[in-house]
Order: structure tokens, then C-alpha cells, then sequence
């Protein structure tokens, strides 16, 4: 299980990565910066950044708009 | 999957980059230092100065190429400096020095290029100012990548070659972005205007230039604003559950994709340049819709030009249940030219068709128009009386306040229910943000002084969204911070695109609360303002500024009787479930509430039972974070401002004490 945004609680998988993350909450949003257990992940390693179970991830999205 | 990580060895020395990265990128990485000349980092590049020639092997294959535009597919092996690209860059270096001998800049690569022959390719050509144009381009990419303008180009051929306006004079179209003297190596082009004499104008055209280069490179893969304007939130609002739709009852629509902005760019908007609303700003946001022929009112059948639509128009018609994007455009178009904000006529109209759908009004109310949710025609209508001062628009245009005040007293069996729906604090209609499942955006904006306008606080994605700011003082925090900022900037005439509908591409760096205020951006408005008046800022210094217009604003309302505790109050559409459809739609997410949040265990309650206590749940929140924001704004109970605070910020006069404490002795009275 690995808690995002210490509120929603996903399953786990093996070798699942920030884009599983992202894809599984519906986040779609241009402007997201992901950390996994406070360690901050680059755009382009969302494909191959295996996140660990009991991980805690934070989808932070930067307001624009409003 | 798919690898995006290309290893390769610059100088032998080993790096890893993203596939696609420019050569010169990947050896700047590595803190190795190449002569250039035509390359700007906020430029694409052009390799037509050719100083920064590398040798690279490919597949075994030897080749030079220009490192600048030199995109690496696969791995490669690169030397940056060798006899035979040292001789190539002398050879440039001696042939730039003939010609411009006293440009600064070119004195310096030849001296790093040990080239130092000035004679050898001295010629007719050759010129002596030290502020030569020397013919790099850089100035021709800035005004198109920058600002999307052709305003200077190349004329001439070979030795002809010159840098001009289209037929040497001063083109109109230039918006005095700056952006050709920002970038120009030598000096050649310098700016002679300085409007309002500024103090620092080298200082607001610096960071002005911070915010040209994000919407050149940035802006295409963040918020589309020059391509689509605000309007690319409407596609954004309604995957997050935050558009509204049918008087703020829901956040989504399977109809959506009709008017979002991909409908728009695709078939409408036809006019997106800068239109200098801001001076020499190359945002671009404001879109336009050429030759739209209109179907209804006193311009029926004309083809016209329609300024928009932007997202708060496709909001207002997504919340009247109106998915036609013709619909859009000509409600717009009508809305514009009877000087009517769409946010409010969207809004009035989305609580009248609640009204007329739940049998509070009928068409013996409305002069027969039935106002049923996604009534585009009627809405029309409607608009157009009001424009003439006729039928059931006069009252349309008297707004939600009015309407259920009007209402209640005529059928007082719905007293409650029009109170619940109509989306209105004090007398101004709500903008289009679904805002129930946020309780920092309910606060946001009901707290608002002049009424629900998110621009004092839009907090739905820091709250909602990021789990952000999860406590009462986080919200608190927040409250104080964002409408003060927001205020600040406003009363400066600074426009609030630039700080959050482009960010800079490290943004990420910081801590989540640090990055959701932009501090790059805060900074720009800071120097803006340095640069202005001369005078430095800092962020308490800043909201102390706000902070004293802020608290004059209230005190204002005070005055005039309006602004109490009870105009802080939110409709409760705002906060929870009116209806048994809206529960019915979220039962999930208001189930777990229950179940989680308030120890209930839903399944022994009946609907009724389960939005009572919902809505117990959530008013008594609403309460709480706003006494929370009272405190952090330095307010009583009553959101008064202590006269502790009106000293703090130096505006404790006799006068404005005078009012505060009369409203707080009738707050106490009537509370």
C-alpha cells in the first residue's frame, strides 16, 4: 500500500512507477511536481522510477488558473 | 518501457542526458566552457555563428558539428576541443575580428581563440563602432519566439545583409517588449523610451525579459496560454471535478469536450497576438473569434468579431447546462456588449434554472420562457430583455441577491432552499469554481471582501487537490497570505497572469508551500516595483502594504453597513449537498465522511439523515476555519479588525476606530 498526499492510499505493485501513480489517480494536470518519500522525482524519470512499497508520495500541483 | 536516458562521453568523461538534449546543453552540464556567439539561452538555437563546433563520433563516424543545435539521439562520443576545431574557431574568430574590431564582445572570443590578426580580413566591410550589429539574429528570434511578432528581420543579401524594420520604419505591431535589445550581444539595439520615469528601468526590463523567455519555452508545455488563453482550464476544471455544472450541483459533464479550449483553438479563435494590455507583455492570453455570425438579438445575421471566450464564460455556460460552444460565443458576444459579466449573468441564470426545474418558479413568473438547465435559446432571450429593459430580464439583471430575497418572500415554503441554491455573498454572484469539496475555497471565497471573486484566494488545488494545507491554521495561513498578496499586486496595476499561468521550469526546488506562492514570480512583481519607485520590498514589507488597504476595505464595508459576520456566511451550495441528486453523485466520497471524519456509520441512516449530518459536519468546519483566518488576519470573532492590528499597521485613526468599535458593539448586540 503507499499513501499519496497523506490521504489516498493505492495499492502496490511490483515495479510500479511514478507514471503508474499518476495514471492510476487520474492526474493529468501540466504543472506537478511528484516526491516519493520526500525525494523529489524529474519529469523524465516517471517511466522508470520504481516506487517502494509502504512508499509516500506527494503529487503536488501548482495552481494556475483562478 | 521506454528509455529517455541517453549515456554518452564528452572529453572522456561519462554523462547521462535526456534523449533530445542539445550538445552545448550536455557539455555546459559538465561545466565545460565553448566559445559562442549567436546562442542565447532562452532562444532556440540557430548555429549560425558556427563558434561552437564540436567533433563528435557517431557509429565510428567522425564529424563536426554545431554543439548548439546538435539534438543527441544516441550515444556519441564528443570532444569539445581539438587542433582541428581550434583552428575552425580561429578562423571565425580572425574573420569576425576583421570586421567588427572594437565590439567588445568579439574581441573576446578572438582572444579566446587565439585569433589575434585584426588586419588579416580587414576590409571595406569592416566596421569601427563598438556597438556594431553583428549580424547574429539573436534579436530576430527574441521578437518572434518572445512576443510572435516579424517586427525586425534581415534584408539584403551577402554583403548587403543589414538588420531592418519592412521598409526602414518604425513598425506599429511593436509592443516594446524589448525582448531584440534584452538579447543583442553588442548594444546595437538600445531602448530610448523610458515611460513614467522609473527609477530602474534596467531592472523591470530584466525580470519583464525572465517572464518573455518562460512563455517562449515553457508556456507551450504548461498552460497553453498563448494558444488557447484562459480557456485551457475549462478541460482542467472538469477532470478534477471542479467545473461547475447545473447551479454548482456537480463538477463534470460528459459534454464538457464541446466547449473546451481544444473546440475553441480548433474551430474558433482566430486572432491570439499581444494586444498590449500590459505594456510590452508577450503573454498573449487574449483570443479572439473573427467573422462569428450571430443568430439572435439586434445584430442577428451580422458577422462580428467576439473578444473571447475565456474560461470564466465557458464556466458560466457549463453551470447553466449550455454545451454548445455557438452558445458560448454569442452569449460572449451579447454578454460584452450590453457590458454584462458573464459571471454573473452565468450565475443568475444557473440559479433561476434550479428555480424553474424545481418548480419554485414557472413560466407565469418568467413571461413564459421556459429556463430549463441547457436552455442556450431561452438564455438568450433572457439577456436580450434585460439588455432592453423588458419582461422577466429586468429582474435577470437585478441579480441572485435580489431574485431570492424576491422569491422567499413571495413563496416563503421555499425560503430555505432558494437560500441553499443561490450562490451569492454579500450581493455578488459566485465565480465558476466548484468550491464544496474545499473547505479553504469556501472560505477563499466567501471571505472575499467584495464577494465570492477567486481572485482574492484560489485555493481549490493547494486544498482540495494536494492535501496541502491540511489544518485550520495551514488554511489560515494561506487565507492571509494569498488575498493579501493577490490584493497587493492588483492595487500595484500589476496583472496576475504572469505570476501563476507560467512558472519557471526550476520551480520545483522548493518546498511545496514555498512553491505554490511562484517565488521566482513574487520576486518579479517585487522588482517591478523597485524599479518603479526605487523603493526594495520583502514579503512582510508587501503584505504589510496590502495588509492596510485590505483592512481600509473592510473597514469601508463597515461603514456602509455591510461586511458582517453574516455576509461571511456561504450559501450552503457552496459548502455541501442541497439536493438529494448531489449526494446521490458523491455518495461515495460523503459516505466516507461520515464513516471517517464523523464516526457515523452511514449505512443504518436514510439519505435525510446522512446530508443532515453532512451538512452539521461541514457549517461547523466553515466555522471554524473562518474564526481561524479572523485570528491570522488579526480580526475579533466577528471578522472586526482589532484596533491592535489597525496600530500595528499604522492606521489607527480616531475615524476608522470609531467604526470598528461601533460594529463590533452591534456584532456583540446581535449575535
Amino acid at each position: 500500500m503507499i499513501t499519496v498526499n497523506n490521504r489516498d492510499q493505492l495499492d502496490w505493485t511490483e515495479n510500479m512507477t511514478v507514471r503508474d501513480i499518476l495514471k492510476l489517480m487520474g492526474h493529468t494536470y501540466s504543472l506537478i511536481t511528484v516526491t516519493v518519500n520526500d525525494q523529489l522525482v524529474e519529469d523524465e524519470d516517471y517511466d522508470s522510477f520504481i516506487v517502494p512499497d509502504h512508499a509516500f508520495v506527494s503529487v503536488f500541483h501548482l495552481a494556475h488558473g483562478g | 518501457m521506454e528509455t529517455k536516458k541517453i549515456t554518452l562521453t564528452i572529453n572522456d568523461i561519462e554523462t547521462t542526458i535526456v534523449k533530445g538534449t542539445t550538445l552545448l546543453s550536455a557539455i555546459n552540464k559538465l561545466n565545460i566552457d565553448i566559445p559562442t556567439l549567436c546562442h542565447h539561452k532562452d532562444l532556440t538555437p540557430s548555429g549560425n555563428c558556427r563558434l561552437c563546433v564540436c567533433e563528435i563520433e557517431n557509429n565510428g563516424k567522425k564529424e563536426l558539428v554545431t554543439s548548439c543545435n546538435y539534438p543527441i539521439m544516441n550515444s556519441i562520443k564528443v570532444e569539445t576541443e581539438n587542433e582541428k576545431i581550434k583552428k575552425h574557431r580561429q578562423n571565425l574568430a580572425l574573420m569576425y575580428l576583421g570586421r567588427y574590431p572594437n565590439v567588445p564582445i568579439i574581441q573576446e572570443i578572438a582572444r579566446r581563440c587565439e585569433a589575434f590578426d585584426s588586419d588579416l580580413y580587414k576590409s571595406e566591410l569592416s566596421e569601427t563602432s563598438a556597438k556594431a550589429c553583428i549580424l547574429c539574429g539573436r534579436c530576430i528570434r527574441a521578437c518572434e519566439e518572445f512576443i510572435q511578432e516579424k517586427i525586425i528581420s534581415f534584408a539584403g543579401r551577402g554583403i548587403n545583409r543589414h538588420l531592418t524594420m519592412p521598409f526602414s520604419e518604425v513598425d506599429p505591431h511593436c509592443v516594446g517588449c524589448t525582448s531584440c535589445a534584452y538579447v543583442c550581444p553588442t548594444g546595437a539595439i538600445q531602448i530610448v523610451d523610458q515611460m513614467n520615469n522609473p527609477a530602474n528601468p534596467e531592472l523591470i526590463r530584466n525580470h519583464g525579459m525572465k517572464v518573455n523567455a518562460e512563455m517562449a519555452n515553457l508556456d507551450p508545455y504548461q498552460c497553453r496560454m498563448r494558444e488557447v488563453g484562459t480557456a485551457n482550464i475549462v478541460e482542467v476544471m472538469d477532470k478534477y471535478d471542479l467545473l461547475p455544472v447545473h447551479n454548482y450541483k456537480f463538477g463534470q459533464h460528459v459534454d464538457t469536450p464541446k466547449i473546451d479550449s481544444k473546440v475553441m483553438k480548433k474551430h474558433y479563435f482566430t486572432q491570439g497576438h499581444p494586444d498590449q494590455c500590459w505594456h510590452g507583455c508577450s503573454m498573449a492570453c487574449a483570443k479572439a473569434v473573427d467573422g462569428f455570425k450571430l443568430k439572435t438579438g439586434p445584430y442577428k445575421g451580422h458577422k462580428v468579431c467576439v473578444d473571447g471566450p475565456e474560461y470564466e464564460t465557458a464556466g458560466g455556460c457549463s453551470n447553466m447546462g449550455c454545451f454548445d460552444i455557438e452558445f458560448v460565443i454569442e452569449f460572449n458576444f451579447y454578454c460584452d456588449t450590453y457590458g454584462i459579466d458573464t459571471i454573473s449573468m452565468g450565475t443568475t441564470m444557473a440559479f433561476v434554472m434550479e428555480a424553474f426545474e424545481a418548480g419554485v418558479i414557472t413560466t407565469k413568473d418568467t413571461g413564459g420562457i421556459k429556463l430549463n438547465f441547457g436552455a442556450c435559446h431561452e438564455v438568450l432571450e433572457c439577456l436580450h430583455q434585460l439588455s432592453k429593459g423588458e419582461g422577466f430580464g429586468v429582474e435577470v439583471g437585478q441579480g441572485v441577491k435580489f431574485l431570492k430575497e424576491k422569491w422567499s418572500k413571495q413563496k416563503p415554503q421555499f425560503k430555505s432552499f432558494l437560500y441553499d441554491i443561490g450562490m451569492e455573498a454579500k450581493g455578488l454572484e459566485y465565480s465558476q469554481y466548484m468550491c464544496k469539496e474545499s473547505l479553504a475555497q469556501q472560505a477563499g471565497y466567501t471571505l472575499a471582501l467584495k464577494g465570492p471573486q477567486h481572485d482574492e484566494a484560489w485555493l481549490i488545488f493547494m486544498d482540495m487537490v494536494n492535501n496541502q494545507i491540511p489544518s485550520f491554521e495551514d488554511k489560515a495561513e494561506a487565507l492571509y497570505y494569498f488575498p493579501l498578496f493577490r490584493t497587493w499586486f492588483g492595487l500595484q496595476g500589476l496583472c496576475k497572469i504572469v505570476w501563476n499561468d507560467v512558472s519557471p521550469a526550476d520551480n520545483k526546488k522548493h518546498p511545496p508551500q514555498q512553491a505554490a506562492k511562484i517565488p521566482e514570480h513574487v520576486d518579479n512583481y517585487w522588482k517591478f516595483f523597485e524599479g518603479m519607485t526605487g523603493i526594495k520590498l520583502d514579503e512582510e514589507k508587501m503584505l504589510n502594504q496590502s495588509a492596510r488597504v485590505h483592512n481600509l476595505q473592510k473597514i469601508i464595508g463597515l461603514m456602509l453597513g455591510r461586511n458582517k459576520l453574516i455576509d461571511d456566511i456561504p450559501p450552503y451550495r457552496a459548502v455541501g449537498p442541497v439536493t438529494k441528486e448531489e449526494y446521490e453523485s458523491r455518495k461515495e466520497r460523503y459516505d466516507k465522511e461520515l464513516k471517517e471524519k464523523i464516526g457515523i456509520e452511514p449505512t443504518s441512516l436514510s439519505i435525510e439523515e446522512k446530508m443532515s449530518k453532512v451538512r452539521e459536519y461541514r457549517m461547523n468546519q466553515y466555522h471554524k476555519v473562518m474564526q481561524a483566518a479572523f485570528k491570522r488576519r488579526g480580526w475579533d470573532q466577528y471578522g472586526i479588525p482589532t484596533v491592535e492590528r489597525l496600530k500595528q499597521l499604522g492606521i489607527d485613526r480616531p475615524f476608522f476606530i470609531k467604526i470598528v468599535e461601533k460594529a463590533r458593539h452591534e456584532a456583540v448586540e446581535s449575535n
